[in-house]
């Protein structure tokens, strides 16, 4: 199963994966810890997080999965995607082959994913405007068609950090998986700025 | 976070005064986290109690390394070079008799630890990276990374993205020096082995050979011999299939040599390949204190590779009690990693590596990857084709 509910408590396995030096780790590091390190370790393997959000009448307790990016890596995925109830998949907006990745992420969640899982795309690395290689309008239309929620990041600023991780837990099916899937209901907010989510930790 | 400067302080402190604070205000401090360095320069968090173990541990080192010259005194230097038995028919019985005595006495001496100053000579010939260098001309580094320099392929792309994401912090290693060293060593292995290439995991592996073994050509010659000669075929190329096949041998021994935990992880659908495909692919040295790391690799130079999986199922089995009463993944993790992260004793781990664990052979280990490799094959590839048919589909 894939998020566990309780009396309003959630457990919600969620997964991070993407490109290399995407920015994976310091999207989780920047939620789960409020810091952002401009070197972060690279990721082998995967590293396991938790954090706990209060979302409406119920509390989220996500237990986060983040991946190695290296594609060589892709063979380890399934291991941690498996059961996931959430997916972010993370591209650099100023690497426009991280998208191109991004888009095989999005192909193999939904072929071998869970059909309910909420996905979400996140164009990081916001606050390099002027290295920007890939569009907003490009992406938005992208993770329209494929009902993903999709919005632009940055693990530096902390813009829209937390609104990512809060969107889902707000969309993760409250009763059983199987019996309501996930909404596709597409979130246009702007890049900039960031606003605090109501986190807990 | 504010704090963090005063706890640079105590620390400090602690590392002097930590041998006469009294038992009780020992006890009573052993909750404050301090920052301090290990013996290569890392810095980590630990207790007091970490300060003071750790500092045992270089008085272990010391030690140990007066028995390691006691033995030169007496058996003459390099001694332990002349151990492999059966090379030459001319050697006499009682030579041959001999050289097994000291092997017998070579293999416990490593495993109790090869002081750091030595390592990179011992290291380096009883790996077999003399051999292997020995084999081409004198010059072949040097000419390899003359030939390779100013070459832009999608290994020395990703080598350059890692090379600050290495060890960030270490007072060498994350230096214009350091990572100059690292990346010559990394790209001329990928130029040596184009399978291999670049693969993610060896960074930390690579930067802690630089560090023991002082010079670049030592670390690369001993980077070159661990993954031809010493770890399981295709660990690190293309799909990682050795890793794959490593992970399988792993959970089978478990379920044989620590059943509770096996049966109790399964139940909680727990995959250990989940935290020990890390250890396996940066043979401990993102999660072990390094001194524990290299009494590791002290062993694997001169056991194989063998020894990690010895050493996993070690650190499984000193926390067989609190595994068994976890009720849930984040907690099994917390448990591995905190243990992990506190070994700074490297002989708590080993003793139970090798005395607890019951011993196992290269030879069982092979057979056992034989019996894995073609399930493992089959799964990658139909996961290939799987996902071929996807990108059919999406034209």
């Amino acid at each position: 199963m894939a998020a566990t509910a309780g009396h309003n408590n959630l457990n919600a396995k969620l997964v991070l994966l993407g490109d290399m030096g995407a920015g994976k780790s310091s999207l989780v590091l920047r939620f789960v810890k409020g810091q952002f390190l401009e070197f972060q370790e690279s990721t082998i393997g995967a590293a396991f997080f938790s954090q706990t959000l209060a979302v409406n009448d119920a509390t989220v307790k996500f237990e986060i999965w983040d991946t190695a990016g290296q594609e060589r890596y892709h063979s380890l995925a399934p291991m941690y995607y498996r059961g996931a109830a959430a997916a972010i998949i993370v591209y650099d907006i100023t690497n426009a082959d991280s998208f191109t990745r991004a888009k095989k992420w999005v192909q193999e969640l939904q072929k071998q994913g869970n059909p309910n899982m909420v996905v979400a795309l996140a164009g990081n690395k916001a606050d390099l405007e002027d290295k920007r290689k890939v569009t907003a309008e490009e992406a938005r239309v992208y993770a329209e068609e494929n009902g993903l929620f999709f919005m632009e990041t940055s693990a530096k600023t902390a813009a829209n950090v937390n609104d990512v991780f809060y969107e889902i837990a707000k969309r993760l099916p409250r009763a059983q998986p199987a019996q309501k899937p996930a909404g596709m209901v597409l979130v246009d907010r702007p890049a900039e700025g960031s606003r605090a989510a109501s986190c807990c930790s | 976070m504010y704090g963090t400067k005063s706890k640079i302080d105590l620390a400090f402190e602690y590392q002097t005064q930590a041998a006469i604070l009294r038992p009780s205000i020992h006890s009573r401090r052993a909750n404050l986290t301090v920052k301090f360095q290990d013996l290569y320069g890392f810095t980590v968090e630990g207790n007091v109690d970490d300060v003071n173990v750790l500092n045992e541990v270089r008085e272990k080192v010391r030690q140990q390394g007066r028995v390691w010259w006691a033995l030169e005194a007496s058996k003459g230097a390099n001694w332990y070079l002349h151990t492999t038995i059966g090379q030459g028919s001319a050697l006499t019985s009682s030579l041959k008799f001999s050289a097994l005595a000291n092997a017998i006495t070579l293999k416990k001496l490593i495993r109790k630890g090869i002081p750091p100053v030595l390592r990179p000579k011992v290291w380096f010939s009883l790996s077999g990276a003399a051999k292997k260098k020995s084999t081409v001309p004198e010059s072949y580094y040097d000419d390899l990374t003359k030939a390779v320099e100013g070459k832009v392929t999608p290994a020395t792309r990703q080598i350059d993205h890692d090379l600050p994401r290495t060890f960030p912090g270490h007072p060498w290693l994350d230096t214009p020096e350091g990572h100059a060293a690292l990346r010559r060593v990394l790209v001329a292995y990928s130029f040596r082995d184009s399978d291999v290439g670049y693969c993610q995991g060896l960074n930390y592996v690579a930067a802690l050979l630089l560090l023991v073994m002082k010079t670049e050509e030592d670390a690369f010659w001993m980077l070159a011999v661990l993954l031809e000669n010493v770890l399981v075929n295709d660990c690190y190329t293309n799909n990682l299939s050795g890793c794959h096949v490593e992970q399988r041998v792993f959970k089978d021994l478990l379920a044989k040599k620590c059943q509770r935990i096996a049966t109790h992880l399964e139940a909680l659908e727990f995959d250990v390949s989940l935290v020990t495909t890390e250890w396996f692919l940066c043979l401990f040295s993102k999660s072990l204190p390094s001194e524990t790391t290299l009494r590791v690799w002290d062993v694997i130079f001169y056991e194989g590779a063998k020894v990690i999986f010895n050493v996993a199922l070690a650190i499984f089995k000193m926390k067989e009690d609190e595994l068994l009463v976890t009720h849930h993944v984040g907690e099994i993790i917390n448990v591995l990693q905190i243990t992990t992260h506190q070994l700074f004793d490297p002989d708590d781990l080993l003793t139970v590596a090798f005395d607890k664990i019951g011993s196992m052979t290269t030879n069982t280990i092979s057979k056992q990857r034989k019996k894995q490799e073609p399930e493992v094959m089959k799964e990658l590839d139909q996961r290939i084709r799987r996902l071929n048919s996807l990108k059919m589909e999406g034209k």
